[in-house]
């Protein structure tokens, strides 16, 4: 079948205006803000039901053209530019949201919903619950984000963003629509078990697994007021035990440690960001001065910010993107992996010795998450999209961050084709040969982002 | 754009991260920019097209007629400038998007509809967008009596002279009732609609020869009915190297001065409930927001109600860019949309201050039956009863 003939097939799915093998739409699609190359796309499409999502999965597989799913593309690290061509779904124009269970505490929602969408409906509509959802620009899907494995508000108390799925709605390889999670069998999206818990089939699977088009996730109650308690730390040795300490409170609802050259007050330390809630001045109060102590106890100096720094900590979602124009340049891409909180320090100072290697400044975030069961390390390395040579840098830079995680014991996190093939080398052979039965199930045309995870 | 901010873009847009708050409003409620909203691929968001656009010039891409369209079929309307963090850059948005409409005039891919824009603006019996034979206002000016020299240049502009009479004759009425001590010169096209469609090349006699004409006028202060003459005159012919020494009201600054030095007073009632649509170019390209609303909450009588998305927030008409000319049922449901909006505050009016809109918005009234009156505050002002307190 010619191009034109795959794509008058898209367009009759998903009416003229959706599909495309324009030009200028492969261009866009053909790269992310990351640091990857370009690499090439045949067809974008753009459906807005689940039924065609199915025919646009039924005709990939007739004609073996792979197939991308995609969100917000604010991944960074290259997932959602196709490694063999094919078409690049994106599924932003599924954006309703279809239920919010306030007494079960879950939002159900399309694919396609940003997490601005969201967090700005439960704003007006629903005060008192709030989403989890990550430092990333409210342009990218939660469904994005949970499926990778994501972290940001809430991770410290409550586990990282693919732990809160309660259920999903998935187009199969083959073009089957499939429901995981308590809504196999029931109305209710409440909860993944008790039944064998498949949800898992598409955490981290980057798209090679199926489509999702819904995805129910936890709401949590939303106190009325937050604040920072920033502490100080010189002995970068003392992370893991302060962060056990305070963790074994019930007091930090997100905790992070950052790196960073600027403001000037981060110069020369560790900051412990730490953030609490509550319902009344009072018991914010009597928290902070708790959590003074335990600084001072775990030898790290708490510290009052000017006011204008409190609005940067305390937006949400903040405005982490800064990163991209360090350099002048558009541009920026981190190594986040996940780490045991012991080698948290050795990660710190390593990653450290690597930014400097490549002149960059050191930008790196430790997030907590379910209260130090596992550290979300992210090293971050800011380049000019100008300047070939400054984005080679930030590559080898990520690259050897990457080999630093896995050396370290850690895991990178939503790794580009380069980190996916060193944890793939690391990884147990069964664990990869049980891999690829599942996915030669599945997926026997092998359509579903072909490339990634090749174990 | 002048040679100096030339070099500037081209040396920054690279910077544009594709994040994409500049899709959004403030508060992330909707999609705020129309092109967005509508063609939903990447591509037509302002990071797809300042991506194209570098894309063009570190030569990975090479123009098309479709690359034009993307560069064609945004509105200006600035909410992108408004909602990106990057400070360093986000007020050059817009400008980036009509220097690469520029280059595309030039590289001959500037699309049919448009190009009429400038045939037709630059044809020496019409000097006008509209393709009407050119006024020299002598006419209005005996209608009026007015001087030929005198304070104030009333600078009517092409959609008020040409398409929305009402509004052009409403603020001749409101300013001899005032006492204002002004004059109609014969004018060319502020070259707004040019410019914003990258047709820059006869802007620069243009502009000359209106400065030069309401210099003759003896005037020291210009007053403008149309927010995109007014930010034309204000701001972009300060770039393309305008020098001039006169003041540049909107009607509506005027009004509100007049009030505020009590030299006017309004009579009588207007017993509705108004809501306010921000023109873009008057709103978030000259950050005036209070003014009008001001003026508004100052008519005995009126029960003013804001559009949920409004100030730095609104969401445009969809008139301006050259989408009215080269998208026009595009622009009406851009309209469409805004209406919608109105029409749960419960307002019976929906004004403006920009005969651009106030068309815009009339054509999506009349296609949707949403069965609003869409006026021109200055319309409205007609209406009523002001007494001059001198
Ligand atoms: C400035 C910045 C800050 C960030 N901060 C954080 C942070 O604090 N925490 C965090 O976790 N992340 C963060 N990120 C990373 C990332 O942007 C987010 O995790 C984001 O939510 C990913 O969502 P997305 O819609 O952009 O996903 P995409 O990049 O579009 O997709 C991610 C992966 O999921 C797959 N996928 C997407 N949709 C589907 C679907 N419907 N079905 C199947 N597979 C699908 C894609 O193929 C891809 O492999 C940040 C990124 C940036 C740029
Ligand atoms: S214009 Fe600004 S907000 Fe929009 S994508 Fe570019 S950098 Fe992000
Ligand atoms: S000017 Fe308006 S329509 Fe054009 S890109 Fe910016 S926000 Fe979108």
């Amino acid at each position: 079948m010619s191009k034109i003939e795959v794509l008058s097939k898209l367009e009759d799915i998903v009416g003229k205006d959706f599909a495309s093998n324009n030009r200028e739409e492969l261009f866009i699609y053909s790269q992310d803000p990351g640091v990857s190359h370009p690499r090439q796309v045949d067809y974008v499409v753009m459906p807005e039901t689940v039924q065609e999502v199915q025919q646009i999965v039924r005709i990939a597989n007739e004609k073996k053209i792979p197939i991308v799913p995609m969100g917000g593309g604010l991944t960074l690290s290259g997932l959602v530019i196709p490694v063999k061509g094919g078409i690049v779904l994106d599924t932003k124009r599924m954006d309703k949201i279809i239920e919010i269970n306030e007494t079960s505490r879950y939002a159900l929602i399309e694919a396609g919903v940003t997490s601005g969408q969201l967090i700005s409906h439960l704003r007006e509509k629903y005060p008192d619950l709030q989403p989890p959802y990550p430092d990333a620009p409210p342009s990218v899907t939660l469904a994005g984000n949970a499926l990778i494995h994501g972290s940001g508000y809430l991770s410290q108390k409550y586990g990282d963003h693919a732990s809160m799925i309660n259920g999903l709605e998935v187009v199969l390889p083959n073009g089957e629509v499939c429901k995981v999670g308590s809504c196999a069998l029931s109305k209710y999206w409440f909860t993944r078990g008790p039944i064998p818990d498949l949800i898992g089939l598409f955490t981290s699977a980057f798209g090679t697994m199926g489509i999702v088009t819904k995805i129910s996730i936890k709401l949590f109650p939303k106190p009325k007021l937050r604040n920072i308690v920033i502490g100080l730390i010189k002995n970068l040795d003392t992370i893991p035990g302060l962060v056990l300490n305070l963790t074994a409170t019930d007091i930090p609802e997100d905790l992070m440690v950052a790196l960073a050259e600027k403001p000037d007050f981060m110069k020369g330390y560790a900051i412990l960001l730490l953030y609490i809630t509550g319902d009344s001045q009072d018991e914010l109060d009597s928290k902070t001065k708790i959590l003074k102590k335990m600084y001072r106890k775990n030898k790290a100096t708490f510290m009052k910010l000017p006011p204008r720094y409190y609005d940067i900590f305390l937006e949400q979602p903040q405005f982490a993107a800064k990163a991209a124009d360090f350099r002048k340049g558009g541009g920026f891409e981190y190594v986040g992996s996940f780490l045991p909180l012991e080698k948290i320090p050795a990660a710190i100072e390593k990653a450290r010795d690597i930014s400097l290697k490549y002149g960059i400044v050191p930008t790196q975030v430790s997030r907590i998450i379910g209260r130090g069961h596992n550290v979300m390390f992210a090293a971050s390395y800011s380049f000019n999209r100008a300047d070939l040579d400054d984005m080679e840098r930030a590559r080898k830079a990520l690259h050897e961050t990457n080999e630093m995680v896995l050396e370290l014991g850690g895991i990178p996190w939503k790794s580009e084709l380069a980190g996916q093939k060193l944890i793939i080398e690391k990884m147990d052979p069964n664990y990869k040969i049980l891999l690829r039965t599942i996915r030669k199930v599945l997926d026997p045309n092998g359509i579903m982002n072909p490339g990634n995870w090749e174990v | 754009m002048s040679n100096e901010a030339e070099q500037d873009w081209k040396d920054i847009i690279h910077r544009c991260f594709r994040c994409g708050y500049c899709k959004f409003t403030y508060d992330y409620n909707d999609f705020n920019c129309p092109s967005y909203k509508k063609y939903r691929f990447e591509t037509y968001s302002t990071g797809g097209r300042l991506w194209l656009i570098y894309g063009i010039i570190n030569g990975d891409l090479q123009w098309s007629e479709n690359l034009a369209n993307v560069l064609y079929a945004c509105p200006t309307c600035g909410n992108c400038m408004e909602n990106c963090r990057f400070d360093k850059f986000n007020f050059l948005l817009v400008d980036m998007i009509e220097a690469a409409r520029a280059e595309a005039v030039k590289k001959g891919f500037c699309p049919e509809k448009q190009k009429a824009l400038l045939a037709r603006t630059k044809n020496p019996d019409m000097y006008n967008p509209y393709g009407e034979p050119n006024s020299d206002n002598e006419d209005l000016k005996k209608e009026y009596n007015l001087p030929d020299k005198a304070e104030w240049v009333y600078y009517i502009g092409c959609t008020s002279n040409y398409r929305q009479k009402n509004l052009r004759d409403a603020t001749i009425r409101f300013l001899k009732k005032a006492n204002i001590d002004f004059t109609l010169i014969d004018e060319h096209c502020c070259c707004s609609p040019i410019m914003r469609t990258g047709q820059i090349s006869p802007v620069q006699d243009f502009m000359n020869y209106n400065i030069a004409q309401i210099i003759n006028a003896g005037a020291s202060k210009v007053i403008t009915s149309c927010a995109g003459c007014y930010r034309t005159l204000k701001k972009d012919w300060l770039k393309f190297g305008a020098e001039y020494d006169f003041e540049v009201y909107h009607t509506i600054e005027l009004v509100n001065k007049l009030l505020d030095e009590e030299k006017i007073k309004i009579k009588s009632e207007y017993n509705k409930t108004i809501t306010y649509h921000d023109p873009c170019h008057l709103g978030r390209h000259m950050g005036v927001y209070d003014i009008p609303r001001d003026v508004i909450k100052r008519i005995p009588g009126v029960n003013f109600v804001e559009m949920e998305r409004n100030r730095e927030n609104a969401w445009c008409c969809g008139a301006g860019g050259g989408v009215k000319i080269g998208y026009p049922e595009w622009a009406v449901e851009i309209s469409g949309e805004r209406l919608e909006e109105a029409k749960e505050t419960g307002a019976t009016i929906l004004s403006s201050v920009c005969p651009f809109c106030r068309t815009n918005l009339s054509d999506a009234n009349d296609k949707y039956n949403m069965g609003f009156e869409v006026l021109d505050l200055i319309e409205i002002l007609d209406q009523l009863e002001i007494e001059a307190m001198e």
